[in-house]
Order: C-alpha cells, then sequence, then structure tokens
C-alpha cells in the first residue's frame, strides 16, 4: 500500500494551513537519535528542522542555490529547502548539531575556527557539512575537488580562500587519524583491526 | 554550544514556522506510491491538481499554489543505470549524481551523459534533481537533454491505459510543455550506437559559474569511415530556442566530408541559422547565437580529435 501523507484528520483546515500540522506522522533519524514528528504533507525538511529547534540549520534563498540549508541525508549533501520532509520518511538526517559528538569539536570544525573560516558564520554549517560528506568519500582531496564540494555553498562574506584551507588541513587530520592504527601494527591483522576500528567510530564516516 | 536534541517550548516557533513557510500550506496529501500502477492510479485520481515529485528541486521552487495533491514517484524501483558499450536503460528517478558517477555512464559515448550531468547545479543539486525530472520539466537549458538528443534517447512513457515509447525529438511540446500529459516517464532509452571505433563525442557549456544553468550547451557526436569522412553525425543545443533542439542542417551538412577548419565554419554558420535565443538576465540572444557557433566549432573539434587518436590507437595495435 501506499504511505499517505496527509489522511484525513477531521481537525484539517488545509487552506489555513494551521490544524494541518496533526497530519502526518514522520519516523526518521536526526543526528543518530530516533525522531517520530508531526508535519504537514507540503512540509519542507528545512521548515520542519528549524521548528524542531535545529537552526544550525539556516534559511537562506529558499531556491537551492546557496547552500545555508545544507545538511546530509544518509551521508549526501542536499538543500533541505527543496526536500519535502516526507520524503525524509525512513532516512538519517545529519545537521551541524551532530558533527561533533559529545563535547570534542569534529576536526572540520577545529579547523574552520583555526584558519580563521568563519566570518559571520552563516554559511559555515552547510560548508562544514558539504566538506565532511567530501572527506568521507576523497579522504585526500585536491584543492579543486574541495573547491568543487563548496560550488554549492555561498559565503557573502566572500571568504573562500580559508575554507578552502580548513578543508585540506582537517583531511590531514582525518587521515592521521584513520593512520594510527595501521602504524600501530603490520600483517593482515592490523589490517582487520584497522576495518573495525573504522566501523567503531562511524562518525568519522557518517 | 549545539542543540542536539532541541524540543524546545514550542508554541510560537511553529506558529512563526508555519508562517514561514506559505508556498505548501495548501498542498492537502503528500502520496508515496511503492508501485508503477500505484502511482498511475493516483496520478488519475488527482489530475490537474496533482504534481509529480522526484528530486523536489523544479517542484519546491517553483511553488505552484494551484498544486494540492503530490505524488512522490522516488519509491518505484526506478533508480538503476543498466546498459553496455552498445545501449543503455535509465531509470527515470536515477539522480544526476548517480549518473556523474557511473562507470558504465563515464565510458558510454565518450562520457559525455556523465560530464553533462556532473554540471547540473551545485553537489546538492545533484544529489536530488533526477533525470526524469529534467527531461519532464521541459527546461530549454536542461543539460542532459541535449545530451539525449545527441544520443538519439527515447523515454517510456506509462498511463493508466498504455505504456508508450517516444523518441525526444517528439517529446518536447514547448517551453515547459512536454507529451506527457497525465502520464509518468518511467525510463530512458539509449538506442543501440552506430557501430565502428571510430567516434566522438563532445559536451560543452557555457554558465556564468560552476553552479549556473547553461547560457548555452552543445552536445555532438561524430562517426568517420575508413577514409576519414563523416557518416553520422548528431549536434543538439540548449538553450537556444523554445526547447533543446537539433541542428539537423548542421549535421547534414557535415556528411561525407573530412574534418577541416572550413567544414567547422560552416557547420557554425548553419547553426547559427537554426537557433532562436531569446535574451534574459543571463545573456542577451546575440550572445547565445554568437556562443552557440563557438561552442558548436568546440565540440566538433574535441570530436574530431577523439576521432584521431581513436585511429592512432588502432594502428599501434597492429
Amino acid at each position: 500500500m501506499a504511505a499517505i501523507r496527509g489522511e484525513d484528520s477531521g481537525l484539517r483546515t488545509p487552506h489555513l494551513g494551521l490544524m494541518v500540522m496533526n497530519d502526518h506522522q514522520l519516523d526518521l533519524m536526526v543526528n543518530g537519535e530516533m525522531k517520530q514528528w508531526d508535519i504537514a504533507p507540503g512540509d519542507l525538511l528545512l521548515d520542519v528542522l528549524r521548528r524542531e529547534g535545529y537552526f544550525g540549520v539556516k534559511r537562506g534563498c529558499e531556491t537551492g542555490e546557496c547552500g545555508a540549508c545544507t545538511v546530509l541525508v544518509d551521508g549526501k549533501p542536499i538543500n533541505s529547502c527543496m526536500m519535502f520532509a516526507a520524503q525524509a520518511e525512513g532516512r538519517h538526517v545529519l545537521t551541524i548539531e551532530g558533527v561533533a559528538p559529545g563535547d570534542k569539536l569534529d576536526p572540520l570544525q577545529e579547523a574552520f575556527l583555526e584558519y580563521g573560516a568563519v566570518q559571520c558564520g552563516y554559511c559555515t554549517p552547510g560548508m562544514i557539512l558539504s566538506a565532511k560528506a567530501l572527506l568521507a568519500e576523497r579522504p585526500d582531496p585536491t584543492e579543486a575537488e574541495v573547491r568543487e564540494a563548496l560550488a554549492g555553498n555561498f559565503c557573502r562574506c566572500t571568504g573562500y580562500l580559508k575554507p578552502v584551507e580548513a578543508v585540506l588541513a582537517a583531511a590531514k587530520v582525518y587521515r592521521a587519524h584513520a593512520a594510527k592504527p595501521v602504524k600501530a601494527k603490520t600483517s593482515q591483522k592490523s589490517k582487520r583491526k584497522s576495518q573495525r576500528s573504522k566501523v567503531a567510530n562511524p562518525s568519522a564516516r557518517s | 554550544m549545539p542543540i542536539a536534541d532541541g524540543r524546545l517550548p514550542i508554541g510560537n516557533i511553529r506558529q512563526s514556522a508555519i508562517e514561514n513557510n506559505l508556498m505548501f500550506d495548501h498542498i492537502e496529501r503528500f502520496y508515496q506510491p511503492n508501485s508503477v500502477r500505484e502511482a498511475l492510479l493516483l496520478l488519475r485520481k488527482v489530475g490537474k491538481r496533482g504534481r509529480i515529485v522526484a528530486g523536489a528541486t523544479d517542484v519546491a521552487t517553483q511553488a505552484d499554489r494551484s498544486i494540492r495533491y503530490l505524488v512522490d514517484v522516488t519509491r518505484l524501483g526506478l533508480n538503476y543505470i543498466r546498459g553496455n558499450n552498445r545501449g543503455c536503460l535509465i531509470g527515470a528517478t536515477t539522480t544526476m549524481a548517480t549518473l556523474e558517477h557511473s562507470w558504465v555512464l563515464r565510458k558510454f559515448a565518450g562520457g559525455i551523459l556523465a560530464k553533462a550531468a556532473a554540471t547540473c547545479g551545485s553537489i546538492q543539486n545533484r544529489n536530488m534533481a533526477t533525470v526524469g525530472g529534467n527531461l519532464a520539466n521541459a527546461s530549454p537549458a536542461a543539460d542532459t537533454a541535449s545530451v539525449l538528443l545527441a544520443l538519439d534517447a527515447e523515454v517510456v512513457v506509462a498511463s493508466s491505459k498504455r505504456k508508450r515509447k517516444i523518441a525526444l525529438t517528439e517529446f518536447y511540446a514547448g517551453t515547459h510543455q512536454t507529451v506527457l500529459d497525465s502520464g509518468l516517464l518511467l525510463e530512458v532509452i539509449i538506442p543501440t550506437l552506430p557501430g565502428g571505433g571510430r567516434m566522438g563525442w563532445s559536451f560543452q557549456k557555457l554558465g556564468r559559474t560552476e553552479t549556473d544553468i547553461s547560457l548555452v550547451n552543445v552536445a555532438a557526436g561524430i562517426q568517420i569511415d575508413a577514409h576519414g569522412r563523416i557518416k553520422w553525425a548528431r549536434i543538439a543545443l540548449g538553450a537556444v530556442g523554445p526547447t533543446p533542439l537539433r541542428a539537423r542542417k548542421a549535421e547534414e551538412l557535415l556528411l561525407g566530408n573530412t574534418f577541416s577548419e572550413d567544414l567547422l565554419t560552416r557547420a557554425g554558420a548553419a547553426v547559427e541559422k537554426e537557433v532562436s535565443p531569446i535574451s534574459d538576465g543571463r545573456a542577451s540572444a546575440e550572445y547565445r547565437r554568437e556562443m552557440s557557433v563557438v561552442l558548436t566549432r568546440r565540440a566538433l573539434r574535441e570530436c574530431a580529435a577523439q576521432t584521431v587518436e581513436a585511429a592512432s590507437r588502432r594502428h599501434m595495435a597492429r
């Protein structure tokens, strides 16, 4: 059967858009936590995330150009202003709030601070998420690849050089983390171990 | 500090979010069918007030207020690329990112479809936008459309009554108009390409930035015979007419000739007559016309270089 978003609820007054909120239940994972939210059938993912308090997801152009609303859905960057919330059913959404597990910042966040890659900060969550998706696929990107990965994230303070430097620096840190278990031992055993450590530390990849 | 689990006291925020999202408050249902059959029944039921959604990049930005129902077609199993070096089948909801990274498509026809997909907006856009949507939206500037025209592609369209194959050349009815009606685009078919090793392919796009929509794009394919004469040619252009178009006169002009700068000049002149661009915020009609000529010449030059390479490879193998 088709999942039908927005089945009659009796309370619905669609033209005002007020009670529609109770119409549908969305099940998804956000930053590793299962969530169950009431949404309206026409809700965009951006609106739902902000309504639920994820203010790191920024509202920018709302036409999929600026990338301020970037989130990762199943590890891939998308513009949440162009995705209907209902389409996130059963998927894993990562917002900037979920990038640093616990109190320790992600190497990307550290690098952005260290390199002065943050000016007003509005584009920063999107940039970090885009960069995170890049590094998960390409641990050793070229500068051109970094620039391409950030091409969908506009910075109106015009600070592109520093973010690119920061991402390249963070890539080095990621690689150093990934290389450690392999360095400790040689032979097949260590290979298996490094694979295991990757599984044990999914945050480095997600 | 990050607000990790931000269930804040919601009342006011919820209210303001509703006010912010006035674009889609009129949507009454969001259907997510799991089979083509179900999708077709739904589409018939919702009629003109319904709209198909896949990557949502067009629907979400156009925000047409007459729409009451959305039918999501991303769960119909139409996300696939099946092919070899002879032909190719692509599911309608395959994303641009999937096309771009597909090993099949990177090799197929000089990789021009993968190349074109890689230019469709930012990575964020390409992770959502689908090839079916790129065609069905019928923008004259759609990047994959010119390539698919050059590849003689066909589309499979289903309605509740029947399933039919339509050549892409017959698919467009005008700017942002197709012959789809209430039908659902299921698949893109790229038929077997002309045989023979001496093929050349090129995709050229001119945009203001890395992520910009095309001001002009050109896709070209050439096959030459053992004597270096062109025996098959395709030139398709985007953003220079009401729909993506084939430059048939320029194609004919090439046939039977060998590559030369003079031939490229004449082909460019033919293209210049076949395009009918408009002026808009991005570029003037004159500029687009001029650039159609430049990009066509550039594309044909790249094709020619590839046919020479193919020939020399063959020579080396001997």
